[in-house]
């Protein structure tokens, strides 16, 4: 027989909002319980209200760790993306999400960790060593993060160039990015609204990209952007690269 | 010829039975308390369980009970024993916090702030603790319920079991199970004491289906242990939130209550104080090193005598009120209080944490200030129901069922 094998939570010392924002944070059954109940909610309002397709679903790797990047045009967007993963894969997705909005009071920053399971990325002062909690979080144990590289939501519906961040967490590891279009979500809940709209949504999944051969300095990071860029870009002209396979995992 | 069929028995109380042993009826028939509800003083609520055809006009009275006790908070200091405990208590906060202000321009500043942050974690406590107490039976039992979630809640995070989130959940449902079954209070709380097996057996049932059998004795034992410590002995404290007349005297739960939480605490303190001021030789160096002989056995001194004291005057005219009694009954709550604590230093030590928690400042998690009281609850309850003889067990004079109804038979 093994010896015992206690290992307490990672994040045990700390409390209250500096817990909820520290990528340290592990949660437990109250949590679990709460995403269900969200999850549950945000899928068949997307079904509902924004009769969310999904195209490409045989595209998403298997199990844990991987990524998905997509354009970035509203406070739908993670959720249309979570909702194309199953229910219980719910405690492993983080979505990536900006400090300063996200995590700005301790009320916020409880709601976007417990509910939306939400990791902080302090958009002014993105540290070297915080992306390394990120990269290092990535490869050692089972997460999804959902991280849009534009930096920010576009405010009149066209892409902005992707930011280098993806590819400091991801250059030189085996964990597969996937690249996804999302299309309507920018009509349906445009930044300065309030409220979203009754408008459809699609969202392309492309196929799923490794950067294993990179090195992980400047020149890979620009790499991994620019091939991710380029292929957010092919699947919204609609020229997806994914044929349809037969046989799909997540049926 | 057949044979006459034999009258059928009603197993179930009569009515006079009843109230008999819900105390409304003395032996010799007289109603001794719950006076009828006047018009205008009903509360806006309805118990659903109660016998629905037997209520009448006597039923009124059974639900006056009832609601005397679940939320009676006009009876929060009907006590003596009440009055000094709280009034002691908050004296005692009083003092120390004007003696931290006094002192300030002598301390310095790190000091301060640590021994005022402590300060302000205690009065806290003290109002969250004593409150609900004071409030009622109902408030008292869902107190214990929150205290309990909390409790377990860091205890699976400095365990690692939290991550068995089938096993948590267990447990949570055994705990909000105990609570009911404290609010419902079966005859001689049969529900309550089911629970204490059904549930560990639970945690092991659905330990099963997950098919890893690498690591089970370990997952199992730590469900179990977190629910026999924090679910079912805390939940003890419930459970006497139920006692109407305590062995026949004209105490509710409250003195009894109040007495217990403040007695572990106290006797927590009086160790630590001791302890560091005249002990030298360490008691369990390895579990605790800051522990000593000195604290160890003074604490037991000095709480016997105080819990002794207290207790001759709540439970003169019973039983209990034998010095024998009084002094087991001191020793009891010192004793177990001070293993409960070296308990939760073992688990500690064990997973190599030094606080469970971080909610309350200057003190650690929840789990760190109570935890004398996770022994102590059962024992006395027990050692209380064996001591008062005919009147026990604890809270057997107060209505039962008063959710469930006849239901089940």
């Amino acid at each position: 027989m093994d010896n015992w094998d206690l290992t307490p939570a990672r994040d045990l010392e700390l409390a209250g909002a500096e817990r909820h924002r520290s990528y340290q944070r592990e949660s437990g059954l109250l949590s679990n319980v709460t995403r269900f109940a969200w999850w549950s909610v945000v899928r068949i309002s997307l079904a509902v209200l924004h009769r969310l397709e999904v195209h490409g679903r045989e595209n998403l790797p298997e199990s844990p760790s991987f990524v998905l990047v997509a354009n970035h045009a509203s406070h739908l967007d993670a959720m249309v993306l979570g909702a194309t993963l199953p229910l219980r894969l719910r405690d492993q997705l983080f979505p990536l999400a900006a400090g300063d909005v996200f995590f700005h009071t301790p009320a916020l920053a409880a709601f976007s960790a417990t509910v939306l399971n939400a990791l902080p990325v302090w958009r002014k002062k993105v540290g070297a060593h915080a992306i390394q909690q990120l990269r290092s979080r990535l490869t050692e144990e089972p997460s999804i993060y959902i991280l849009f590289p534009e930096g920010g939501r576009t405010r009149d519906g066209s892409m902005r160039p992707f930011k280098s961040g993806i590819g400091m967490m991801t250059a030189g590891t085996n964990v597969p990015v996937v690249p996804c279009y999302l299309e309507g979500t920018f009509e349906a809940f445009p930044p300065e609204t309030f409220i979203p709209r009754l408008h459809k949504v699609i969202v392309r999944i492309g196929r799923p990209r490794t950067f294993e051969h990179l090195d992980n300095r400047r020149p890979g990071w620009d790499e991994v952007s620019g091939l991710l860029e380029a292929d957010v870009k092919a699947l919204a002209e609609n020229r997806s690269p994914s044929p349809n396979r037969p046989t799909s995992h997540w049926n | 010829m057949s044979e006459p069929v034999p009258e059928q028995r009603d197993y179930r109380l009569s009515l006079t039975r009843r109230k008999r042993r819900s105390g409304l009826l003395s032996h010799r028939g007289e109603v001794i308390l719950a006076p009828p509800v006047q018009a205008g003083t009903e509360r806006p609520f309805k118990l659903v369980g109660l016998d629905a055809p037997r209520r009448g006009r006597e039923s009124g009275h059974l639900e006056a009970t009832i609601r005397e006790r679940l939320f009676g908070y006009e009876q929060a200091l009907a006590h003596p024993l009440s009055v000094t405990i709280v009034g002691g208590v908050v004296a005692g906060l009083i003092v120390t916090g004007a003696l931290i202000l006094a002192l300030r321009r002598r301390i310095s500043d790190d000091v301060y702030h640590a021994a005022f942050q402590r300060w302000r974690s205690w009065c806290w406590l003290v109002g969250v603790i004593f409150l609900p107490v004071l409030a009622g039976a109902l408030p008292t039992m869902l107190a214990v319920m929150v205290l309990s979630l909390l409790c377990f809640r860091e205890y699976a995070r400095a365990t690692g079991l939290f991550r068995e989130k089938t096993i948590c959940a267990v447990v949570a449902l055994g705990i909000l199970l105990v609570t009911f079954a404290a609010i419902d209070h079966w005859q001689d709380d049969r529900l309550f004491f089911a629970l204490g097996p059904l549930v560990g057996a639970l945690i092991v049932v659905v330990s099963i289906p997950s098919d890893r059998p690498r690591g089970f004795i370990q997952r199992v034992a730590l469900g179990v242990l977190g629910f026999a410590l924090l679910g079912f002995s805390l939940g003890y404290i419930s459970n006497m939130a139920n006692v109407v007349h305590l062995g026949g005297t004209g105490a509710d739960y409250r003195p009894l209550v109040l007495l217990l939480i403040t007695a572990v605490e106290l006797n927590d303190m009086i160790a630590a104080v001791i302890g560091r001021t005249l002990g030298r030789r360490p008691f369990l160096p390895e579990t605790s090193p800051q522990k000593t002989w000195a604290g160890a056995v003074g604490a037991v001194v000095i709480t016997t005598a105080l819990v002794a004291a207290a207790g001759g005057w709540l439970f003169s005219g019973t039983p209990v009120a034998h010095p024998g009694w009084l002094i087991g009954l001191g020793l009891l709550i010192s004793v177990l209080g001070q293993l409960g604590d070296l308990t939760l230093s073992s688990i500690k030590r064990d997973v190599g944490v030094k606080d469970v928690g971080a909610t309350l400042p200057g003190h650690g998690g929840l789990l760190d200030r109570f935890n004398g009281l996770v022994l102590v609850p059962p024992a006395v309850y027990h050692y209380l129901s064996l001591a008062l003889g005919e009147t026990g067990p604890l809270g057997s004079e107060a209505p039962f069922r008063i959710l469930t109804g006849s239901w089940g038979g």
